[in-house]
């Protein structure tokens, strides 16, 4: 029996304030590439500016966002641990295993919205013009 | 510096231990307990049942009103088919087609897909939790309320022939141009509904999020939270462009500022983006909330735990954010450049990952399980076979050329109705029988199931299978009539046939649902031998939602933790008794859910219905341009909501803790940060930014899209005003911070004092705002009407902003608000910090941007 | 080769182009079984629907198989192997079937999809056609390469193996153009011009419809898309390019007076007569015309006759007035004046 305001596991696994939104970092990171893809691809085509700067903006943002995602990935990898403990599905009532879980489901954002980025940039290689 | 005051804090054992909870309830304390909480949560007998607010009522009648709604859109669509039975029918004339078309898509949307999500949720979501109700019952009634109206409202027009018939997506200029007042009906009616659809959708992720039972940690929540909160936060984000846009429409529409009119400087094509950038997320806001209650039936039918349930976390996160980059799919044969058209066609494709993952962990839980195929699990089988094609449809029409072809053709009233059946309404009604006897404490038939299921199933294929082919054939969407000639006639009939059938299966359900079932018996606690909370329900009915709010070790409680409903029922855990007869319920930390205090909660009022009434007035008259009386319905609007939250919100409790079971005592009141209502606010916010984040993307769009904005020699706002507008309403809002540090450290008259000062400062402001664009003609050009609008927006919140001043001073000045129960000037600093934002934003839009683009 | 229906058709002898285009096309319209099938995405006869009638074809089969697959996995779980299968075998079928194979396949499929967009969006061979949206009917333009403009109405004219321009404008309201046979739609939009090009492969008549919603009239607005060979096409656009046959029998020309009488030249422009209005389609040559009232009606005197007694029971909202005042003997006469005017 402890105290409601003495934390045990306090040091190893803080209760994260902001780990709810931590998960969704990777899609925002997706997000936010999209949006400023999608932005300097109407920006360019509206106003009839060439082309080629905007494949490299598009090219050095794209490379910048999949580090991005890579970097959040691997520490979300890190956070969830698996290998050390071979359990992954992070049922228990432990700050532990929420830490755990959380780890995971941003290991698994960070995935998909690493296939967003590479999809989405897909048109910049194959497309010439804006017509 | 004075020592701020504070409440105390929680005190006692935390988690409660084996030994603690196996210690048995004193027989008296049991039934004092029960006596108590029948007294607080009784629900109003007679006609004033009418003024309940507990969501078991409210959800019912939510549910059911969604139902209904659906039900009278389908009968539209029965109609519809009867006129495309044949070439050159004239069962209905192009008119009344035409309206019918477009509300048979509006109210499958706006009154029954979005509202039915709610009123689950109303219903389902704290028994889910194990809660005793939604945070803000009163919020769910008035949101109800405001449906009902809104809804006969807007179904309402067609009996007078007066209803919209622009379509559901109300396309200017064929909308804005409409010289009758269906598109005002539309405009007016539906914001009324998206309104209130944005209040459920604040109540049910702060229900998600701090209305928990103590334990139940995030990676704990049962799944149909997590989709609670990804579906909240996607009405958060989808509706407000909505409401933007029918702001701009409704400005076009009555005071005729040209937002889409392009001989003045407008852009249709801007109602389409925003329009889209709600539509799209909105068929998953459809979506998910019906695979969220798959989630919760398949792991029940397997008798296992979800596999995979950090799995379905990840692909509910990333189809909620991976839905808002896929509109332009609707837009693809608008001309927009091909670079753009592909980066919403790999998105569009990007999302049917995440949605193949959560399809394929419903199929590895039923692997690693043992099936029983009950009567839910034959309806979530048939909406699996449904949505499956449906989505592989969409697939196809992710591909921008293919899509070229079929666009706007009966291949897409197939592909939709195949994603909406499967993903929606074969969900829904697998719900409405694995909940029926959670809801009705009665089942359904067995028998009648499968009939009801055979039909609008093998209806739904008849109907909508040979629509595949009707496309590829060339019949464009929306027409009221074919040529003899097309060879369309014998696919439309075969589906006219198909379109009886299902409605032959809704028939055999309805009758279901509504038969007399009062020779059934007592059924079973929880027939289906489900693991989570919600079947711990008590039979027969009790409307305390819980008899005592458990804690929670376990995804799946009722399977893995031993003896926790006998212990509930003892009142073993928290909250098991009402001293003071009031309705509260625990309010707990986001992620871990510790317990942090006890909140009381507002009960049975008629004061929510009037509210709603006269918001309906305030929505209602504008549509017949009738202002004067619009005007005073939304005051009295206002002066309802300030009489409900001074009577029952935030009032200084009796005594600052309570005693909350297990030896556990937490205080009676709180501010701040840890509160529901504050992050209610802090939510309702968010949505709120959105929807100005979508005026401000507005004026950005029309300079992309138009050489002429602004308008060469064109008359800007008037820069002095606009840096004073900016200044005062800075000023305001440091005023308010201020108000609440002072008051938190015990210096009331100084708060009273920068109250003052604050609404001052904000009524000059807002004048400053005014004086800065009140030269512009808005009917003159979209430069002018887009300033004003920015304007318009900037002053209505700076107004809402001085009544919550005002609110603050008035409650200090009646000791409702005191230096430690200042939990309403918390929330109202909360809301200024998004006003000063507004304003630094409105400002800089109004008076630097346009030089900087010219 | 693409310029010389612009130059050289202008000299050629018009009535004898005319019978022989009119032969032409009725022999085209009974081979084409009554109009069965000529707007649909199966029968293609444009290079841009050919190739999106294969990419469909594709897909269709892939959808089926995977449809197919998923189903029988359903069966298989649950009824024909209800055992209970290891937790890694599940994890393993989240992972497969969830995630590597359909990232591998749609990728696949963009990369085969996305570069398709382009074909018609290419720019034309030579002839560019305006086309603008009325409610509901349709400005048709051909714009020469010297930036003449020769105005028709409600029926599109193409040659065969070339590609031609399409600018795509809108009056009121949107509308969307579409030629199933031909090509995918693009959009018409107020205060946007939009651009397709097509290239039809097969001579014949198709049917084009608006694709979106456009007012009460919507499923009533139509048209008809006539691919002929370069030479006769060349020899049609001559002719159009003319003014209007004076009426040649006492009945026609008793029609054109009421014609005049009716103030019918406010709104439509006969070239070559004082009818010169720019409110509804021109009739220079609507005699000529496949079909009429934007592609609902056939073309014959009586069509004629009956459409201009009858606008409002035809065509819900049509902007033009009902004539059911006009006595048997001048509606006759009208229609027959303008049946003739080919």
């Amino acid at each position: 029996m402890t105290d409601i305001n003495k934390h045990e596991e306090q040091k190893r696994f803080r209760a994260e304030a902001t780990s709810l939104w931590k998960i969704t970092f990777g899609p925002l990171v997706w997000a936010v590439h999209f949006v400023a893809t999608y932005g300097l691809t109407a920006l360019t085509c509206a106003k009839g500016w060439p082309l080629d700067p905007l494949r490299i903006g598009v090219g050095v943002g794209t490379v910048l966002a999949l580090a991005g995602i890579l970097w959040l990935g691997w520490g979300a990898w890190a956070q969830w641990d698996t290998l050390r403990d071979r359990e992954w599905e992070n049922d228990a009532p432990t700050d532990e295993d929420r830490h755990q879980f959380l780890g995971h489901a941003a290991f698994l954002l960070s995935i998909i919205s690493f296939i967003g980025v590479v999809y989405v940039a897909l048109p910049i290689l194959l497309f010439g013009s804006c017509q | 510096m004075t020592e701020k005051l504070h409440m105390p804090a929680p005190e006692g054992p935390y988690p409660p231990t084996e030994e603690m909870l196996s210690v048995p309830v004193p027989h008296e304390e049991q039934e004092r307990g029960k006596a108590e909480l029948r007294a607080a949560w009784k629900t109003p007998t007679g006609w004033r049942y009418w003024s309940a607010v507990n969501n078991t009522e409210v959800g019912v009648w939510y549910t059911l009103t969604a139902f209904g709604f659906m039900l009278l859109a389908g009968l539209l669509a029965l109609a519809m088919r009867v006129q495309l039975a044949f070439p050159g029918m004239e069962f209905l004339d192009a008119d009344r087609f035409n309206q019918f078309f477009t509300m048979h898509g509006s109210a499958m949307m706006f009154l029954f897909a979005v509202p039915m999500f709610e009123a689950i949720s109303i219903l389902l979501l704290p028994a889910f939790v194990g809660s005793r109700d939604m945070p803000f019952p009163r919020l769910s009634a008035y949101g109800y309320w405001c449906f009902l109206i809104g809804g006969i409202f807007v179904m309402g027009s067609l009996l007078f022939d007066a209803g919209p018939k622009a379509g559901w997506f109300m396309y200017p200029p064929l909308a804005t141009k409409d010289e009758g007042i269906g598109p005002d009906v539309w405009l007016l009616g539906l914001s009324f509904i998206e309104v209130a659809s944005i209040a459920a959708a604040v109540e049910l992720i702060v229900g998600a999020l701090k209305c928990r039972p103590p334990g139940m940690r995030v990676n704990l929540m049962p799944l149909y939270a997590w989709y609670v909160l990804v579906v909240g936060g996607m009405i958060l984000f989808a509706f407000p462009p909505l409401i933007a846009g029918d702001f701009l429409f409704e400005l076009e529409r009555s005071f005729d500022w040209p937002f889409f009119d392009p001989t003045r400087g407008g852009d249709p094509m801007l109602w389409q983006h925003l329009f889209w950038i709600f539509g799209h997320p909105e068929v998953y806001i459809v979506f998910l909330p019906s695979i969220a209650v798959a989630a919760m039936i398949v792991p029940t039918v397997a008798q296992r735990p979800m596999v995979g349930y950090s799995w379905i976390v990840l692909s509910a996160v990333g189809t909620g954010f991976l839905s808002f980059g896929l509109w332009v799919h609707h837009m693809f044969t608008t001309g927009l450049p091909q670079i753009s058209l592909g980066f919403f066609s790999a998105a569009s494709e990007a999302v049917v990952i995440p949605t193949g993952i959560q399809l394929f962990a419903f199929v590895a839980t039923l692997m690693v399980g043992r099936v029983k195929m009950s009567l839910p699990m034959l309806w979530i089988a048939g909406a699996l076979a449904i949505f499956v094609a449906g989505g592989l449809t969409g697939v196809m029409l992710a591909i921008v050329p293919f899509n070229w072809q079929v666009h706007d053709t009966y291949f897409i009233v197939a592909h939709l109705h195949y994603t909406i059946f499967g993903g929606m309404v074969f969900p829904v009604i697998a719900g409405v029988y694995y909940f029926y006897p959670f809801f009705a404490k009665k089942l359904l038939s067995e028998r009648l199931g499968r009939w009801s299921f055979w039909l609008i199933f093998s209806g739904f294929n008849i109907t909508f299978l040979p629509m595949h082919m009707t496309g590829l054939q060339g019949m464009p969407r929306r027409v009221f009539t074919y040529p003899e000639d097309s060879g369309w006639a014998l696919l439309n009939l075969v589906s006219t046939v198909g379109a009886f059938i299902i409605a032959a299966g809704f028939a055999v359900f309805l009758y279901d649902l509504l038969r007399s079932k009062k020779h059934q018996g007592q059924i079973p606690r929880n027939p289906w031998g489900a693991g989570t909370l919600e079947f711990s329900h008590d039979v027969p009915e009790e409307s305390w939602g819980v008899r005592s709010i458990p804690y929670i070790r376990s995804r799946y409680p009722l399977w893995q933790q031993d003896k926790i409903v006998e212990r509930m029922d003892a009142g073993r855990f928290y909250l098991p008794d009402a001293p003071d007869h009031q309705r509260e319920t625990i309010v707990t930390s986001v992620i871990d859910a510790k317990p942090l205090y006890v909140q009381p909660i507002t009960g049975p009022a008629w004061i929510c219905m009037l509210a709603a009434v006269f918001t309906g007035g305030a929505f209602i008259f504008p549509t017949f341009h009738i202002y004067t009386p619009a005007i005073v319905c939304a005051a009295f609007a206002i002066v309802c909501v300030c009489y409900w939250l001074w009577t029952a919100t935030a009032r200084p409790p009796r005594s600052n803790m309570r005693d909350a079971g297990l030896g556990l005592r937490l205080p009676t009141y709180a501010s701040g940060p840890n509160t529901v209502g504050w992050w209610a606010m802090w939510i309702t916010m968010l949505g709120d930014s959105t929807a100005f984040a979508s005026l401000v993307f507005g004026f950005f769009f029309y300079w992309t899209a138009r050489p002429d904005f602004p308008p060469a020699g064109a008359e800007h706002a008037i820069g002095l005003w606009v840096a004073l507008a900016a200044l005062l309403l800075v000023v305001s809002w440091a005023a308010t911070l201020t108000a609440r540090e002072v008051n938190h450290r015990g210096h009331v008259n100084a708060a009273r004092l920068a109250l003052c000062v604050a609404i001052a400062a904000a009524l000059g402001g807002a004048g400053a705002a005014y004086l800065a664009v009140a030269d512009l003609d808005p009917t003159s050009h979209v430069y002018p009407a887009i300033l004003w609008a920015l304007m318009v927006w900037l002053v209505v919140h700076v107004g809402a902003g001085v009544i919550m001043q005002g609110y603050c001073l008035a409650g200090s000045l009646a000791g409702k608000l005191t230096p430690l129960y200042d939990a309403d000037l918390h929330n109202v600093a909360l809301f200024w910090h998004f006003i000063g934002l507004k304003a630094l934003v409105t400002a800089a839009v109004l008076g630097l941007v346009p030089g900087w683009l010219t | 080769m693409q310029n010389i229906w612009l130059s050289d058709g202008m000299g050629q002898g018009r009535r004898q182009h005319n019978w022989k285009s009119h032969a032409a096309l009725t022999g085209i319209l009974l081979l084409a079984g009554c109009g069965s099938g000529r707007q649909s995405v199966l029968n293609p006869a444009g290079d841009d629907a050919l190739m999106l009638f294969d990419l469909a074809r594709v897909m269709f089969i892939g959808a089926l198989i995977l449809w197919l697959l998923v189903a029988a996995l359903f069966i298989y779980v649950t009824r024909i192997a209800p055992r209970e299968f290891s937790r890694c075998s599940a994890e393993r079928l989240i992972v497969g079937g969830g995630v590597i194979f359909p990232v591998l396949l749609l990728g696949a499929l963009l990369i085969y999809s996305l570069p398709l967009m382009s074909s018609q969006r290419e720019a034309d061979d030579g002839l560019e056609v305006q086309i603008t949206a009325e409610q509901w009917w349709w400005r048709v333009n051909y714009v020469l390469p010297n930036g003449d403009t020769i105005t028709s109405a409600n029926e599109l004219r193409l040659p065969v193996g070339a590609r031609t321009g399409l600018r795509l404008n809108a009056h009121r309201v949107i509308h969307s153009f579409w030629v199933p046979a031909l090509g995918g739609k693009t959009d018409m939009i107020p205060g946007r011009e939009t651009f397709m090009s097509l290239k039809p492969e097969t001579p014949g008549i198709y049917r084009g419809q608006c694709a979106e919603f456009c007012g009460a009239s919507h499923a009533l607005m139509a048209f008809e898309v006539v691919a002929m060979e370069p030479e006769a096409f060349a020899a049609w656009l001559a002719a159009e390019a003319a003014d209007a046959v004076p009426p040649q029998t006492p009945l026609a020309r008793k029609g054109a007076g009421v014609f005049a009488r009716e103030g019918c030249g406010g709104c439509h422009t006969v070239r070559g007569t004082d009818a010169q209005g720019q409110v509804g389609p021109d009739l220079t040559h609507v005699g000529s015309r496949v079909s009429l009232g934007a592609g609902i009606l056939p073309d014959g005197v009586e069509d004629f006759a009956n459409w201009i007694a009858h606008t409002e029971d035809l065509k819900p909202e049509v902007a033009m007035p009902t004539y059911d005042y006009l006595s048997d003997g001048d509606l006759t006469a009208l229609a027959t004046y303008l049946e003739g005017l080919e």
